[in-house]
């Protein structure tokens, strides 16, 4: 009687100790349950399995690879996603178009003197556009420029030489202006196109406008 | 809700803290029996150089006003310099700095390398400057990449109080005070030290009850055996009393007996169907998932040092399905110029120059069997990225804080109030379920959160 208690004991106890292996820690993702179902068969855009013998061990495709293979290997790198063809224009519901002005060449102010002189935004100053703008600012700007646009954010005092938005000459500068410079960049500051849309770019320049009213004020 | 969070994140302390605590107390034991006079020296004999350092660096930076020449003409008062500072900062700033360059030249000291008529003339129109070929300005302005200084039209007075400015932040011997802000002045690094230091004081109270007990357990022994022994002594005492008194407990009668068999086995079959259960409730379930990364990138740096809004580099996450992955681009927005010579960030120099992606770990993997949308969450509903990413600001490695398990999902949908204000959408559907159930709040599992095909299609 006693072996039979040992004998279930300790194939519990096997079990239990081998359950603990399951949980997720550091580098390890923990066990699946029905990976079949966990794992995506299309090319999934944010996640990518390289290795080619991958769930080799339940694997159902004709191609001798692993269930859970997912990489495109027609691509560089086996990524899944790829640019879009060069002068494609996405689609959007505000029927927007891309903005051709190119940056200028280094030392030049050409474009951005055209930009300031014959740019006009295509927002109203509205309360709704103010305050998504102002959200947007908080996201976007407000690590350099800071909460009242001085330059005085908490990245700005690190990375240096980041433009007054409420005073001094930035004041001054027209919607055009604000807007090219977001897109290109300018000085120290880099650019921002990859990183925000045309429209939320131009509600981030009537909220800056607000910014630059208070400096003058 | 954070109050929450750093109750959780004190309970996952509280285990390693116990024996942190108890492996200070046997040092501190160790450091009791003798050895504290060798550390002591040592750390004394280690504070002083320090002191020498800072106390040999300090004249050196007070020497620079010494070398510095004629002013020129500079006034000194406090309101020509306040005033400078001002046009310092809301015009010059944002190319050039006292100390460093920029996009343009360190200013220090402008006034003993420049003239003030030359450093004037420059500001007022350095194009003019540099076509009238004045070779210092023409060799200044291909120094650095031909680029242009915007003019300012400045009066005479604007410009001394300009130089007054620069004088002053040149002479002063800590630098800048703007300049030099530390960037670790965020007020986040305070509450997790808090937290951590009351488990330590529990576990200290822990640890001496247990001392305590430990001690009462050696007396309570050594009572016994002065009982026994004085009862030895006694020749009054018939043989019934003297077989109780030398009655030994054995060991093998005590392992054999059945109450102690039957604890045994109740424990471990306890501890083994606990360890069973709880080991079937994790598969599946990725909760605590921190893989290592190509690049050892700190949220709590850019999210709570810098407060870098998380949007700023997951530009998908009030917008798209996926919060994306920030490309290389958005990284090298400031890391064109700030950190450039430490090996992480080669890592992004790296992978620009070959053209090369980064292949950062996903660590939220949901199942391919579920949908989940972030748009709909964050921009709809109005969630903060916090309520299921945890105190991401707070990780200097990010790990996977929510179960992302089905339950999870289900419980939120029914407990969520939706954000109904504001929103026209939802005016009709709250007068009709008003009309419905009177005084209920209308939560996402009334407008179809825990339909089936609204997750899984």
């Amino acid at each position: 009687m006693l072996k039979k208690i040992s004998i279930y004991g300790f194939s519990a106890l096997a079990l239990g100790v081998g359950l603990v292996g399951c949980s997720a820690n550091d580098d390890y993702p923990g066990m699946e349950y029905a990976p079949q179902m966990y794992h995506s068969v299309p090319y999934e855009p944010l996640s990518q399995i390289t290795d080619e013998s991958a769930g080799s061990w339940l694997s159902s495709r004709t191609d001798e690879k692993g269930e859970f293979y997912n990489s495109n290997g027609l691509n560089p790198y086996e990524m899944n996603m790829r640019l879009p063809a060069e002068g494609t224009v996405a689609r959007n519901a505000a029927a927007e178009l891309p903005f051709r002005m190119p940056k200028d060449s280094a030392g030049s102010t050409y474009y951005l003197d055209q930009a300031s002189a014959t740019l006009r935004s295509p927002l109203p100053a509205s309360e709704a556009v103010l305050s998504q703008g102002k959200v947007l600012y908080t996201s976007y700007c407000y690590p350099c420029h800071g909460e009242s646009g001085a330059g005085d954010g908490p990245v700005g005092q690190v990375y240096k030489g980041v433009a007054n938005l409420s005073g001094g000459q930035v004041a001054q500068a027209t919607e055009g202006h604000l807007f090219y410079v977001i897109t290109h960049g300018k000085g120290r500051m880099w650019p921002h196109d990859k990183q925000i849309s045309i429209e939320d770019r131009w509600k981030i320049v009537r909220y800056v406008q607000t910014l630059q009213n208070q400096g003058n004020n | 809700m954070s109050e929450n969070h750093l109750d959780m994140l004190e309970e996952s302390v509280s285990k390693p803290a116990l024996l942190r605590s108890g492996l200070v107390l046997m040092v501190a034991g160790l450091l009791w029996f003798g050895s504290i006079p060798a550390l002591a020296q040592g750390q004394s004999a280690g504070a002083p150089t320090q002191q020498d350092v800072e106390a040999a660096a300090v004249p050196s930076a007070d020497a620079v006003p010494a070398t510095q020449g004629d002013a020129g003409g500079i006034p000194t008062s406090d309101e020509a310099i306040s005033a400078g500072a001002a046009l310092f900062k809301n015009n010059c700033q944002q190319c050039h700095a006292i100390e460093q360059v920029v996009v343009g030249p360190a200013l220090k000291n402008i006034h003993t390398r420049r003239p003030v008529e030359w450093t004037a003339a420059f500001i007022r129109n350095s194009q003019k400057l540099i076509q009238s070929g004045d070779a210092y300005a023409v060799n200044l302005y291909n120094q650095y990449n031909k680029t242009q200084m915007p003019s300012f039209n400045f009066n005479d007075e604007e410009i001394m109080s300009l130089l007054a400015y620069i004088k002053a932040e040149s002479d002063s011997p800590t630098g800048t005070g703007t300049n030099q802000a530390s960037p670790g002045q965020g007020g986040e690094g305070v509450a997790p030290a808090e937290s951590a230091a009351t488990p330590g004081y529990i576990t200290a109270i822990l640890v001496v009850l247990g001392i305590v007990l430990v001690l009462v357990l050696v007396v309570l022994v050594l009572v016994l055996a002065v009982l026994r022994r004085y009862l030895n002594q006694r020749t009054d005492l018939d043989a019934a009393d003297r077989e109780i008194i030398d009655r030994r407990m054995s060991f093998r009668s005590v392992v054999s007996s059945k109450p102690f068999l039957f604890l045994v086995i109740f424990i471990f079959t306890a501890v083994v169907f606990k360890n069973v259960i709880d080991g079937l409730y994790q598969i599946g379930v990725q909760q605590g998932y921190a893989p290592t990364q190509p690049i050892a990138f700190s949220h709590k740096l850019h999210a709570g040092t810098y407060q870098i809004d998380c949007n700023y580099c997951h530009t998908g996450a009030y917008k798209a399905k996926s919060a994306n992955i920030p490309s290389v681009n958005i990284c090298m927005n400031c890391h064109n110029s700030i950190g450039t010579d430490r090996p992480e960030i080669k890592k992004l120099y790296a992978a620009v120059e070959n053209n090369q992606p980064i292949q950062w770990v996903r660590i939220h993997n949901l199942p391919d069997l579920a949908y989940f949308n972030h748009a709909q969450h964050t921009s709809v509903g109005g969630i903060e990225c916090q309520t299921c990413h945890g105190p991401i600001q707070e990780m200097e490695v990010v790990y996977q804080y929510s179960k992302l398990t089905m339950g999870w999902c289900i419980n939120c949908h029914r407990d969520t109030e939706v954000k109904t204000e504001g929103n026209d959408y939802y005016d009709k559907l709250v007068q009709l379920h008003n009309e419905a159930e009177a005084g209920g709040k209308l939560r996402v599992k009334d407008i179809g959160g825990m339909e089936c095909s609204r997750c899984h299609y």
